[in-house]
């Protein structure tokens, strides 16, 4: 108790020089948050040695020292696991770091030489980093918390584009069959859920993302707990409420609603109590090109997935009051990543085209007076750029090889600077190669515009 | 007494004339397959940027002035080298050889000056498009960022070997953004040469201060001041990579003042209100510490100005030397110098 009191007000001191950073590192579940904190705790090792930081200027200016991890401030929670990414991206041949299938935190400290010495305080300084690493997967239950069954259903149901409402047939076809004042037992209610949850999965495979609840793709440690066995139920209206709400309890509307309280309050709320509520910068990390390759209804199912989601975040301008008692986000970056599955000349492009994808929520940070830059940047450079001679002229090409170690040299095409037709789907469409890590050497990570990105979501605290 | 008049009714005996000087167009419709350009609205502000610049004077007469007096001078010179050849008249001859190489000479400065000329002109349209290109619209740069970084490196006098350019290779890749390069010529390239020439700046106008404050006479000052800006211009822009001839140091010694001339009006109240208030204490010391600053000031604004003129690259927002910085250094050289002079 006493060392948890310390550590508050430890925490709180720092804060209160502002000395501390919590970066949020959001992404759906493949957006490349694992690789983007692998990368980044592996730059700022390297810092002043070998690692390629130049567009950030304290690195330039050889301020930066380097960085250290220690030990985090909630014991509880395990540890980002850096050793393992690195030990696959080690292996021959190397392989990319697993999915996230839980939650870990991460604390760096940075040490950093000031511009101009601080008179007695000495010319170096700490900054300290804290970083969670987590599920894209269950990002998406934030969202959750603005809704109440009855309107979860409906909104649930209504983003249903033709697609998806494929995988869901069987479970539509399942819950035809049920009358919202029906009681059902236990065992036909799992036997529902389990089809919602098939639903979800193949939907997630297909390559969409904007899918709820995220514990149904990854439960964690509540697999087979009834408080992930419900699911939205078609056919309500805001017009039935009150007929819907003077069901007996027993009812299957009523069951459901229950659950859904339940996981609201005992699954969503404690985890974006304790993880999201508190940060002062954020990235967001897009897979443009994974979306781009999945189709034209994927790809606005993204972009209501980020728009959602960006809504769980407090965003404005930052004071002493507020930095020390409700930490707002003051600064953001989004990030279209594996930009390097593209040629340079194409990054342009992938970031306004990002831009677009992103429209709505940038418009309301732009309201809140929060400055946003988007970056087109690859967290481990898997590809090598060169030129080929094609038809008499010279083209950017990518060399390096395929998930199968096939190795590759390939122009991947271009990028939209806007999103094209459906039609352009069933034309011709869009075919960007996946490409494995580089082979390991014990230098830096090879990176594109991770210094960038670093600069522009820490450079002022660096000074 | 008459009874009250009834109410009466008026008829419109013609109808009200249509106010037939309005005449409005009717709809137009086009074949949507017709060719069309994108709308353009009338853009004022290049004209007003024509009404400020300075007009251009192209010297035609002083050319054809100068270039007639060459080409006389040479077949005078010529024609009479010939007769005295002829004529055995070695001292007529000697003469005529010598004003060949005068004439030659001549040719020579004039040619150095216009390719010098040339070279400002230069200067200040790599500095224009890397202004364009480079800062205005970050991704839209038309030019190779690294094509122009080289083109900057040729125009600066640096060899492909510098040790400058070679730790901007190292740091610049192949996917970096026109901003982004920018940055890293800003660090590696323009830093360095940023350093020395504020140095140089603050040496001067230390100087400049210290002598006109000691100095006896106000003629020599006046000219004294004037030959060390001159020299301090022609070494800011050596150090950007300008090689000055008479005809162009004139030309930036004149942009540099139109410059000082036309800052902007904030700058310059606070500027001037700061120097103001430092000259009225420096003539606490004495009246002629007080002119002393005044003088060291002026060097010290030339100076930041001819950096900003002569500078491929525009200064970022924050990284632009200030006054404010120069203020102080020059300050403390007076007081230096008062504190010696009541010792002694």
């Amino acid at each position: 108790m006493r060392r948890q009191l310390t550590h508050e007000f430890q925490n709180l001191i720092d804060r209160s020089r502002d000395r501390q950073l919590r970066l949020a590192v959001t992404g759906l579940s493949r957006a490349g948050k694992t690789a983007f904190l692998t990368s980044l705790v592996n730059q700022l090792r390297h810092a002043g040695i070998d690692a390629r930081l130049d567009l950030l200027k304290s690195a330039r200016e050889e301020r930066l020292l380097g960085a250290q991890r220690v030990s985090q401030p909630d014991l509880g929670v395990p540890r980002f696991p850096y050793d393992e990414a690195m030990t696959s991206l080690k292996s021959t041949p190397p392989h990319w770091p697993e999915p996230t299938r839980g939650i870990s935190e991460l604390r760096l400290q940075l040490r950093y030489k000031t511009r101009r010495a601080r008179g007695l305080l000495g010319d170096t300084a700490t900054l300290t980093l804290d970083l969670i690493d987590y599920p894209g997967e269950w990002l998406l239950d934030l969202p959750l918390l603005e809704h109440d069954f009855l309107s979860w259903s409906q909104a649930q149901l209504e983003s249903m584009g033709p697609e998806r409402q494929r995988y869901a047939r069987t479970w539509q076809d399942a819950v035809a069959t049920h009358t919202a004042d029906e009681t059902v037992d236990e065992s036909r209610l799992a036997e529902l859920a389990e089809h919602y949850a098939a639903s979800l999965r193949q939907a997630r495979e297909a390559g969409f993302s904007h899918l709820q609840p995220g514990r149904f793709l990854l439960p964690g440690d509540l697999q087979g707990a009834p408080v992930l066995q419900f699911f939205p139920l078609p056919g309500v209206t805001e017009k039935d409420r009150q007929t819907l709400e003077a069901l007996p309890a027993s009812s299957l509307y009523q069951t459901l609603k229950k659950r859904f309280r339940f996981y609201q309050q005992h699954v969503v709320k404690p985890f974006y109590r304790e993880h999201f509520r508190r940060f002062d910068r954020q990235i967001v990390l897009v897979d443009v090109l994974g979306a781009l390759n999945a189709g034209s209804e994927r790809f606005e199912d993204l972009s209501r997935a980020l728009m959602t989601l960006m809504r769980s975040f407090d965003y404005g301008k930052r004071s002493l009051l507020n930095r020390l008692f409700s930490p707002r986000i003051d600064r953001l970056a989004i990030a279209a990543t594996k930009a390097d599955h593209v040629t340079p000349d194409q990054h342009a492009n992938l970031v306004t085209l990002l831009e677009s994808l992103l429209a709505e929520p940038i418009k309301d940070l732009r309201y809140a007076d929060v400055p946003v830059r988007a970056f087109s940047l690859a967290s481990i450079q898997a590809t090598e750029t060169r030129e080929v001679e094609s038809d008499g002229r010279r083209q950017p090409a990518l060399r390096g090889h395929g998930l199968d170690g096939e190795p590759l040299l390939v122009y991947p095409g271009d990028v939209p600077t806007r999103l094209p037709e459906p039609e352009f789907w069933q034309r011709q469409g869009f075919a960007f190669t996946a490409f494995r890590p580089p082979p390991f050497t014990p230098a830096a990570l090879p990176h594109i515009r991770m210094d960038a990105a670093l600069e522009w979501l820490m450079g002022d605290k660096l000074r | 007494m008459s009874d009250p008049r009834p109410g009466q009714r008026f008829t419109f005996d013609e109808p009200p004339t249509p106010a037939d000087d309005v005449s409005l167009n009717g709809a137009q419709v086009y074949a949507p397959t017709q060719a069309s350009d994108p709308y353009s609205a009338d853009d004022d502000s290049p004209a007003l940027d024509a009404a400020i610049e300075p007009p251009r004077k192209r010297r035609w007469g002083l050319l054809a002035i100068f270039g007639g007096t060459l080409a006389l001078g040479t077949i005078e010179a010529a024609q009479s080298l010939y007769t005295s050849a002829l004529g055995g008249d070695w001292l007529s001859g000697a003469w005529s050889m010598l004003g060949l190489l005068a004439v030659g000479l001549a040719a020579k400065a004039l040619a150095g000056e216009v390719w010098r000329l040339r070279q400002l002109r230069r200067h200040a349209r790599l500095r224009q498009q890397l202004d364009d290109e480079w800062i205005d619209d970050t991704d839209n740069a038309r030019t190779d960022p690294a094509t122009l970084a080289d083109e900057l490196r040729s125009q600066m006098g640096l060899s492909r070997d510098h040790p400058h350019w070679q730790s901007f290779l190292r740091a610049h890749q192949a996917h970096h953004t026109a901003h982004e390069t920018r940055e890293l010529i800003a660090h590696h390239i323009l830093a360095p040469r940023d350093r020395a020439a504020r140095r140089l700046v603050t040496r001067m106008s230390g100087e400049t201060a210290v002598m006109v404050a000691v100095s006896p006479l106000t003629l020599v000052d006046m000219s004294l001041m004037a030959w060390r800006n001159i020299a301090m211009l022609d070494r800011i822009a050596a150090l950007y990579g300008l090689q000055l001839g008479y005809a162009s140091r004139l030309k930036l010694f004149r942009e540099v003042l139109r410059n000082m001339a036309f800052a902007g009006a904030s700058e310059m109240v606070t500027d001037a209100g700061m120097d103001l208030l430092s000259m009225n204490l420096a003539a606490k010391l004495s009246s002629r510490a007080g002119q002393g600053l005044g003088a060291g000031l002026l060097t010290a604004r030339l100076g930041l100005r001819a950096m900003r003129t002569t500078r491929p690259i525009a200064f970022e927002p924050g990284e632009q030397p200030r006054l404010a910085d120069l203020r102080r250094e020059v300050w403390q050289q007076l007081r230096r110098l008062d504190d010696t002079a009541e010792k002694g």
